[in-house]
């Protein structure tokens, strides 16, 4: 029994690989979820797809540029989305379109760009590089850069947590007690930019949401609190990481898509399963008796 | 007027249009401190425009708002709330974010924040509700919470629209009473009403919008007997229906 723990679980990660993907894995699941959780809570929650496609032109340039550099094709990821951000919201607030009809139009624009400057210096080897990522190829520059990225959202999210709580809830009564308000959101929006960026190597431009959102989306059948969401979300997608790493060690599967799908597999189970609001809730739901309360 | 260098809150010559239509000119207005305006009017007789130009988010053709009150003191309760009722929050919490404005978004809250927080809750009657999630309250129940938070801003510019629709009676005299204080701690507040009872109960001034202009009325003018031909517009309008 314990050999066979130590098989599945421990022995793995005797390799450097694994565990430089094992400790990233896991500083994504710390940064992406809290991030999701307010892009769900804000009704948001495609907006995170379209920013992963607009980096999308800005890793193109990098590796056309500098090859596969991680650190160079992350600042073209975040130079790009933050632009494909700023427009998007300055196109918004000039047509009176709202902002994800415009945040739309630009990340399919920049999904194409990207496709298309890919194809011109690369060959679909590099193309299936970028847009699925490889986890089991994170050098150590890349960790650092994972990590870091990670560290720096999990601190700034812990700043600005009580605007962005404000905002979430009330947008305009943030906005009638300060004249700033608006930094919340760009800031936020910023640090959107920097987890996908940070997640494309390990997930792929395409997949890099799902951590990011798959947790998020399930924690919400398990608690109907702000603080419970979040760290349920963050235990869900440090799991789904881990679990997918080593299903794809073992079972020799890509290891994005395998930890995504468990993930996926988790969502499944808590729509089905859950406290509230799932299947299971639905079918065992009694009547509380009615309780005394005054000036209701 | 010898009180007009005191309000706080004054309205010179102000012209105020929506998607290019005008919709109230040559207003004047003073509102002073501890006294309780009621706007009233018609749907579409520029009310909410009007809050929304005090409220800065309406920039004036002509003429300007002057108003003394800084930004984190003034307190604007929407009819058509921008509060998101799905947002896992409880009564106390959304209680407590009426201190953020004045002490900061990075220092957490003292005893003391609670402490208020809680004597707040006890004056509104929703004590019991302190951790019970925003969608679960009643109408009546969530204009308490968002009141709540008025007090705990300390807010000294207070606009309501509506604030007794759909709510309960009770509430109704809980909220009267409360304002009525606010109002006699020295802080300035606009309510909007339709409903002719609210309006004896609580407006000690009453500013009219009709036809693009604004006519400042006593309260005591719009007695029982002259209030149908003054007031047809606005009580024909509903209560329930929106204004624009």
């Amino acid at each position: 029994m314990l050999d066979l723990l130590n098989a599945w679980f421990i022995s793995p990660f005797d390799y450097g690989f694994m565990r430089r993907a094992v400790v990233g894995g896991l500083a994504l699941s710390l940064a992406a979820p809290p991030l999701g959780v307010f892009l769900v809570l804000r009704g948001m929650s495609l907006i995170g797809d379209a920013m992963a496609h607009a980096i999308l032109p800005g890793v193109a340039l990098g590796f056309l540029l500098a090859g596969f550099s991680l650190p160079i094709m992350s600042i073209g990821g975040v130079l790009f989305g933050l632009m494909v951000a700023l427009l998007a919201g300055a196109v918004s607030k000039m047509g009176g379109q709202r902002e994800d009809a415009a945040m739309a139009s630009f990340f399919i624009i920049s999904l194409a760009a990207g496709v298309m400057l890919i194809s011109l210096g690369g060959s679909s080897v590099d193309l299936t590089h970028v847009l699925f990522g490889s986890i089991l190829a994170i050098n150590s520059t890349a960790l650092l850069l994972i990590a870091g990225i990670s560290t720096l959202i999990v601190v700034t999210l812990a700043v600005v947590f009580r605007a962005l709580v404000v905002e979430c809830l009330d947008p305009l009564f943030l906005r009638g007690q300060s004249r700033r308000s608006g930094w919340v959101h760009s800031v936020f929006l910023g640090l959107l930019v920097l987890n996908l960026t940070a997640g494309f190597q390990t997930l792929g431009t395409l997949m890099a949401v799902g951590l990011m959102m798959l947790p998020a989306t399930s924690a919400r059948f398990w608690s109907k609190r702000l603080e419970g969401l979040i760290g349920i979300a963050i235990v869900l997608a440090m799991v789904a990481s881990t679990g997918g790493l080593l299903l794809s060690f073992h079972l020799d599967i890509p290891s994005g898509p395998s930890i995504i799908l468990l993930a996926g597999f988790g969502y499944l189970f808590s729509a089905l399963f859950g406290r509230y609001h799932s299947l299971a809730a639905k079918l065992r739901r009694k009547t509380t008796p009615l309780a005394v309360e005054p000036g209701s | 007027m010898s009180q007009r260098s005191l309000s706080r809150l004054q309205l010179h010559n102000l012209h105020l249009a929506q998607a290019r239509r005008t919709v109230l000119e040559h207003l004047e207005g003073d509102f002073k401190p501890g006294a309780i305006t009621a706007l009233i009017g018609a749907n579409g007789a520029g009310k909410s425009t009007l809050i929304q130009a005090i409220m800065g988010e309406l920039r004036p053709i002509s003429g300007e708002v002057v108003c003394t009150v800084a930004k984190e003191r003034r307190a604007w309760l929407p009819q058509q709330l921008a509060l998101d009722l799905t947002f896992p929050m409880s009564v106390e919490e959304l209680v407590m974010t009426g201190s953020w404005p004045s002490h900061g978004a990075l220092t957490g809250y003292c005893a003391a924040h609670y402490r208020k927080g809680r004597e707040i809750m006890a004056r509104l009657g929703i004590s019991h509700l302190a951790h019970r999630p925003l969608g679960e309250l009643s109408g009546g129940q969530r204009q308490r919470a968002l009141i709540g938070r008025t007090l705990m801003q300390e807010a000294e510019l207070l606009l309501l629209d509506e604030p007794f629709a759909n709510v309960d009676s009770e509430t109704v005299d809980i909220l009267i009473r409360i304002l009525r204080q606010m109002a006699d701690e020295g802080a300035t507040i606009i309510v909007v009403l339709h409903d002719m009872d609210h309006l004896r109960r609580l407006a000690d001034e009453v500013l009219m919008l009709n036809g693009g202009h604004g006519r400042w009325v006593a309260p005591s003018a719009l007695t029982h007997q002259q209030a149908p031909a003054q007031v047809v517009p606005f009580t024909m309008g509903g209560r329930h229906a929106g204004s624009a």
